[in-house]
């Protein structure tokens, strides 16, 4: 069976290529001022002081983090709802509505996204509102089936278990479903909290210009300005926070599992 | 009774509410079908019905190219990802802990980094190791971000295997290798299939990762469709109505057909369903690459192009929407040679295109950043020689080739200014013409006004409305131009876009912006409501020419093409279709006179000699403040 | 005692299959009652009907003089251990036992009395905040059982709650939930499938059987007096034998009338004769009322296990010819093929595809390295009557082989006492072929074509003997002689003393160990 571990080195090659090295890059380029040559470089914190000390990006920062909030908000709350009444329906009947809603995520998102512009511009509404319809119809599928996984595999005798310990429905989906479903919950926060951070696209094209998120500058900094090693802080600083915040999950969602 | 009535509500409200959900979903793609049936280019107005996007689809083989790349890298990326992490996984089950550990902690990096930070990170990486983008890296980005989905599917099921089963088989004969692909592979097969499926749907649907990766000529439908944004084309409603028609007749096939097989009670049919039900899938995604290599490589005539030239492959990179329909494609067929097409949005796009390692033959840009890339020395002199039809070019347009007036690198294609562009009847012509720029701090016009996203036509019109030169360097009056431009955004609030001006003001969604006099002429053209104004104060004038890099591989055909561009016919047809003014004298004259398409709209013969008017000239210091100063102003 | 709980002609059916055909059954106040049968047959849909998961279609659920057909589970005052214990994952063990406390707001200082208190119970004392997932089996059960019981239910259900302990734990478990119950004094209803558990624990075994009740009784009625060969059959070893009913306490079965205590049924009615093992005793052949031979003897730890045939099954004997060996060897491809002549019967010459001529003649080819080659294709002249033919095998590269195929006019024994039909036919193999046989018996089925019927309805009936006289390892060339028999009438016995296969002996019991049972309607 040993001769199996060999399997694993060519993988851990690519990965230290095209995984580690490109971070490693981003990490040079975030700590460095020289622009892109590389020749003559010169280590520095000025890219995240620059950062740090600007209230406008400290802003984009939080309008991000706060948007990416509130989608994941909204999506917990339609989404749940949904996947609990997907998994209530028969069999059949359920794998029918997830290929329903999994059958749009094949349309690229960029169509469906000029679409929601094409709909949206007949409505008065506020950009925001807007990127957060974006948002929230781009992210909401993963909620879907990350609670709907969780649900559908759950022991149906626990709900009687509840009902015969003089659990009512009520009672017994505060007490028993919704503490089981967890996990899935967590895995589909993780799943639209993250890409909706640092999505551009959406907030690009849905917000308008004036509607700048991380992403966005991101974007900017590295198309339109040319400030790669900006750039790069930019992007490192948001690789971290989601990074950080994943790994918070990730215990959060292991002392669940445990209790 | 009463219970009947409690399950028939607790019935219609679940079901209610699932009805809503999945409409939610469907609506922009039931919008999207509808509109790809649009008699006009409106997004948003149903004019009437019609085939036309289609038509202009399936003629246009340059629409049909990026599916084609979007299956064909999907479906590698897939295959290469899938077999590397199941190899890869059943490795890791067999590791030592620390080992495993260390792996799957740096597998999670490209699930949990943003996409944009991955993108950017293989991009650095392959600028540093002077790789040039292209097809490959493009599957090696892609292949990079879908192994840890492989992975991550098969491990968990991995670990719930029966250790004893791999070496029952090693106690019965079998070699590793036997025992891998009969005994492990087949029980974790549907694992390997989930992870393909997860592999094959993000590498289909990805843009940001591409975007940054892809090489010259390979775009996928999301690079094609972001590339779009300059003018929206409907047929990218027509090509994603096709997309929805072909994955909904392979998800249909590939996920009813079992489920109606099943519920006849073969036992046979039912155990078999597992195995069977991806086959469609793939089929169906082979299918499609096919029908569309189909389009690929064409052929027709026997002209020569490595012998004439050294190449049949022209990498050409231009403006989004910014030539004439069938110039490229009558070029091929004509020549024999196979033009890949890419397009940007802005300048500076393209310059971190450049600079990013991909090599293109001719590119199409701005006055300033030819300037740049001249000064960088990154761009080869034009061979005269070659350039038989360098004839007949506007004198009083050629004034403004101040950054290359001999036409050492750049030969000019198209020209104009900058202008208002307001509706006459809800703007006050007397307004715009007694205030010039300082029209857009009106406040009454507040919310009917759009605003360039561009740091620096926004300081070009701050400027201009200041009295400076739009080219100072002076520190006090960019200060002061920021300043303008604050008091603008406060008075008005406008909307900041780029192209969306365009068909914004044409629909009429705001009155009033500012524009290239090309544009403007096509917006008149389309909306004769529509006035165009060079203010008193000055304006920019513009030049956008042809130009080589030094990168070039085929810098003799790209000669040859520009030549070809030059000529009055595909002059004509540039201008013709675009809008945008021709330095072709004739052509000038010829589209504007009685008889030509732009008779009687004054943007498409822009303003010349006007003494406050002038053309842009490189600053990077000065360009890194006012761009600094334009996140501000739009943060504000 | 109190009547409990009533179940009144209950109905259930799934998709058009009914799963309880009208059950009518009395629970009384502190019984420990156990509902036994197989999967299938309907106990713990009853269980669940009762514990309010299921609604049924028909009939009465009575519970203390209340019908509680319309009231939900959570208001039923009944608890349930659930098969797999449906232990509350996200909760630890106390909190899992509190839960049922917790819905019903009793106070936190109450409920820390009644957990602690169910707690040193079930013997879990200091297990309170330990992962009921990663407790044993038994722990899980434990708490499963302490769950249910701390909400003083009048009645506890248990659904095959030891279903996946192991044999020692099970044991264990058995006494400790008997102990429970006597101790906390409620009504148990068990349902299980183990006949062993059934008869240990309860006071009342309701034995089930496709949603029907076989028999109501004591474990002692349910094992001494079972109501017919299915119950006999579930619970404990049973010799049951086909008989008839001569006369009130005259029974007769093997060709023989018996005296017996059972009395009440019709004269010449065909029964059910029951004897238990543990109540034959193995004599000399002198004043035993059947004689036989010992054909198996297993220790069983206390006691063994000896079969005694009284009466031999049908048989046939039949010849084998062993012959030389007679490969073909094909030098030019360096390839080896044999196979045997062989006879088969006319009914069955139409049944010879390829499959089956290779088989008959187990015609097999193999290179030099010895190893096998398939047999490319088959040649034969075979026809429909009686006579000998030519059939030629073949491999791919043209080595081939012919042998002879016998067809003969069926021959078989029957045996119309027994019933039974038997066939087998003269065959021929090489020497090598029965040294290298790894089961030999089953080798020399297949090669004499041996089988037996049942002559009534064609069922088939397994041939359980196959008697030789030879050693496979040093067989020569030659004939032998090959008897292949049906199973006869066979007794199990529990017995201390120990027998020898082949040993002759006489069997005895007493008439009150004759147990009679009417005949099932199927």
């Amino acid at each position: 069976m040993k001769s199996f571990r060999n399997m694993t080195y060519p993988y851990i090659v690519w990965l230290a290529l095209f995984v580690v090295a490109p971070m490693l890059m981003i990490v040079f380029y975030a700590f460095t001022n020289a622009g892109n040559d590389m020749l003559v470089f010169k280590f520095t914190l000025e890219n995240f002081t620059r950062f740090f000390q600007d209230p406008d990006f400290l802003r984009v920062l939080y309008t991000s983090l706060k948007i990416a909030f509130i989608t994941t908000v909204i999506c917990v709350l339609i989404g749940y709802p949904t996947a609990y009444v997907i998994a209530k329906q028969d069999e059949n009947k359920q794998a029918v509505y997830i290929l329903l809603l999994t059958l749009p995520m094949w349309i690229n998102m960029l169509v469906r996204t000029y679409a929601w512009k094409g709909i949206l511009m007949n409505f008065n509404i506020s950009s925001e509102f807007k990127v957060f319809v974006g948002m929230v119809y781009n992210f909401l599928p993963y909620m879907i089936i990350q609670i709907y996984t969780s649900l559908a595999k759950m022991d149906k005798n626990l709900l009687d278990a509840s009902y015969d310990l003089g659990a009512n429905k009520m009672q017994t989906f505060l007490r028993v479903v919704l503490p089981l479903s967890i996990p899935g919950v967590i895995s589909g926060i993780t799943l639209v909290f993250l890409p909706a951070v640092s999505s551009f696209f959406i907030p690009k094209l849905l917000g308008g210009g004036d509607y700048v998120l991380i992403g966005n500058l991101i974007e900017t900094y590295f198309i339109t300005t040319g400030d790669w090693n900006f750039g790069s802080a930019i992007s490192l600083i948001m690789a971290i926070i989601i990074i950080v915040s994943m790994y918070f999950t990730k215990k959060i969602d292991k002392r669940i599992g445990e209790e | 009774m009463k219970k009947e009535n409690k399950s028939l509500w607790s019935k219609i409200v679940p079901n209610t509410w699932l009805i809503l959900i999945v409409l939610f979903f469907y609506l922009p793609i039931i919008y999207v079908v509808i509109f790809s049936f649009n008699s006009t280019k409106s997004l948003n107005h149903f004019t009437g019905f019609s085939l036309m996007w289609y038509e202009k689809m399936f003629n246009d083989r340059k629409m049909l190219e990026p599916i084609y790349y979007t299956v064909l890298v999907a479906v590698i990326a897939t295959v290469v990802s899938t077999i590397i992490g199941t190899i890869t996984s059943i490795g890791l089950s067999k590791q030592k802990k620390i080992v495993r550990e260390l792996v799957l902690q740096v597998n999670d990096l490209p699930v949990m980094n943003p996409d944009i930070v991955t993108a950017i990170g293989l991009m650095l990486f392959f600028i540093s190791l002077n790789i040039e983008t292209s097809i490959f890296t493009l599957l090696i980005a892609h292949i990079t971000f879908c192994i840890p989905f492989v992975v991550l599917s098969i491990m968990p099921k991995l670990r719930t295997l029966d250790d004893n089963v791999a070496e029952a088989a090693l106690d019965l004969g079998a070699t590793p290798f036997q025992a891998l692909t009969k005994v492990i592979i087949p029980q974790i097969m549907p694992a390997i299939f989930s992870g393909a499926l997860i592999a094959f749907s993000m590498s289909f649907d990805d843009f940001v990762i591409s975007f940054f990766t892809t090489g010259t000529g390979v775009s996928n439908i999301s690079i094609f469709v972001y590339s779009m944004s300059k003018r929206i084309n409907p047929s990218i409603n027509a090509l994603s109505s096709l997309i929805v028609a072909v994955v909904t007749t392979v998800l249909v096939v590939a996920n009813v057909i079992p489920m109606i097989k099943a519920r006849r009670p073969q036992v046979e049919v039912v155990k078999k369903k597992s195995k069977l039900s991806y086959i469609p899938y793939l089929a169906g995604a082979l299918a499609l690459a096919i029908f569309l290599v189909s389009f690929g490589n064409k052929t027709t005539g026997d002209f020569d192009p490595i012998a004439e030239f050294g190449s049949n492959t022209l990498n050409l990179f231009n403006y989004g929407e910014f030539i004439g329909e069938d110039v490229i494609a009558d070029f091929e067929d004509m020549y024999n040679v196979k033009v890949n097409y890419d397009t940007f949005a802005s300048n500076e796009e393209m310059y971190t295109k450049l600079m990013s390692g991909t090599s293109y033959d001719i590119i199409i840009a701005s006055d300033y950043m030819i300037q740049k890339l001249i000064k960088d020395s990154l761009l080869q002199p034009l061979d005269k020689d070659m350039l038989t039809n360098l004839t007949d070019l506007y004198p009083d347009a050629l004034k403004y080739m101040e950054f290359d007036p001999e036409m050492v690198y750049a030969v000019p294609y198209m020209w104009g200014t900058v202008g208002i562009i307001y509706d006459e009847t809800l703007i006050d012509s007397e307004d715009v013409e007694t205030l010039g720029w300082d029209v857009f701090k009106l406040e009454k016009y507040r919310g009917m006004v759009y605003f360039y996203d561009s740091e620096r036509d926004s300081f070009m019109v701050a400027l201009k409305a200041l009295g400076y030169s739009m080219n100072t360097k002076n520190e006090q009056e960019l200060l002061e131009a920021y300043n303008w431009l604050i008091e603008m955004d406060n008075a008005v609030d406008p909307a900041y876009v780029t192209d969306e001006i365009i068909d914004g003001i044409i629909n009429g969604e705001k009155a009033l912006g500012y524009v290239y006099s090309g544009d403007a002429t096509y917006m008149i053209y389309e909306n004769e409501n529509l006035r165009f104004y060079e203010p008193h104060q000055g304006t920019n004038v513009w030049m956008d020419c042809m130009f080589i890099p030094k990168v070039a591989r085929s810098p003799e055909l790209a000669n040859f093409f520009i030549n070809y561009m030059l000529s009055y016919d595909v002059s004509y047809a540039n201008s013709e279709y675009v809008g945008y003014t021709s330095p072709n004298e004739e052509v000038l004259i010829a589209l504007s006179s009685e008889d030509g398409e732009y008779y009687g709209i004054d943007a498409y013969v822009p303003r010349v000699g006007f003494e406050k008017d002038e053309t842009f000239v490189n600053d990077d210091y000065i360009r890194k403040i006012i761009s600094e100063y334009w996140v501000k102003v739009k943060l504000n | 005692m109190r009547k409990l709980i009533e179940f009144r002609n209950i109905v259930k059916s799934f998709d058009n299959q009914v799963v309880l055909k009208g059950i009518n059954l009395n629970v009384y106040e502190n019984e420990f009652v156990t509902l036994l049968g197989p999967s299938g047959c309907g106990k713990s849909t009853l269980l669940r009907i009762l514990g309010g998961f299921l609604q049924q279609d028909e009939g009465t659920i009575i519970f203390d003089g209340q019908c509680i057909d319309d009231v939900p589970a959570y208001k039923r005052e009944i608890n349930t251990v659930f098969q797999r214990y449906a232990l509350f994952p996200h909760l630890d063990v106390f909190d899992n036992i509190a839960f049922g406390l917790r819905i019903k707001k009793v106070a936190e200082d109450v409920i820390d009395q009644k957990v602690t208190r169910m707690l040193s119970l079930v013997n879990l004392e200091g297990y309170e905040h330990r992962n009921v997932t990663l407790l044993s089996g038994g722990q899980q059960q434990r708490v499963a059982i302490a769950r249910a019981l701390v909400n003083e239910p009048e009645v506890l259900l248990l659904d095959e709650p030891l279903g996946a302990l192991d044999l020692k734990l099970r044991q264990e478990m058995q006494r400790e939930l008997k102990r429970i119950q006597q101790e906390v004094g409620i009504t148990f209803i068990y349902v299980t499938h183990d006949q062993e558990e059934a008869l240990t624990m309860s006071d009342k075994i309701v034995v089930m059987r496709d949603g029907e009740i076989q028999q109501i009784g004591t474990p002692l009625e349910i094992y001494n007096e079972p109501a017919n060969e299915y119950v006999a059959k579930f619970i404990g070893e049973s010799n049951i034998i086909e008989g008839v009913m001569v006369e009130d306490y005259k029974v007769k079965f093997d060709d023989k009338i018996f005296d017996c205590e059972d009395f009440g049924f019709k004269e010449n009615e065909p029964v059910d004769v029951l004897i238990r093992p543990e109540d034959i005793k193995i004599v000399g052949r002198t004043g035993a009322l059947m004689k036989g031979e010992v054909k198996s003897v297993l220790f069983k730890g206390v006691h063994y296990e000896i079969i005694v045939e009284t009466i031999s099954g049908a048989s046939k004997t039949v010849t084998m010819h062993i012959l030389s060996e007679h490969d073909t060897y094909n030098a030019a491809e360096n390839e080896k093929i044999s196979a045997n002549d062989f006879f088969v019967d006319l009914e069955d010459v139409n049944a010879l595809d390829d499959f089956n001529l290779v088989a008959r003649a187990n015609a097999q080819a193999w290179d030099d390295e010895e190893n096998n080659l398939s047999i490319a294709s088959i040649t034969h002249s075979i026809e429909n009557k009686v006579g000998t033919y030519d059939c030629t095998f073949k491999t791919q590269k043209n080595t081939e082989i012919t042998i002879k195929v016998h067809v003969v006019a069926p021959v078989y024994v029957e045996d119309a006492k027994k019933n039974i039909g038997i066939s087998a036919f003269d065959f021929f193999v090489t020497a090598d072929e029965v040294k290298e046989s790894m089961a030999i018996s089953t080798d020399l089925k297949t090669w004499a074509s041996a089988e037996a019927w049942n002559l009534q309805d064609d069922s088939e009936i397994e041939i359980t003997d196959v008697k030789f006289d030879f050693d496979t390892a040093d067989i020569e060339e030659g004939s032998y002689e090959i008897t292949f028999a049906t199973q006869g009438r066979e007794y199990k016995i529990e017995t201390t003393t120990v027998h020898e296969e082949g040993d002759k002996v006489g069997l005895k019991f007493d008439r009150n160990d004759i147990h009679v049972m009417s005949k099932m309607v199927v």
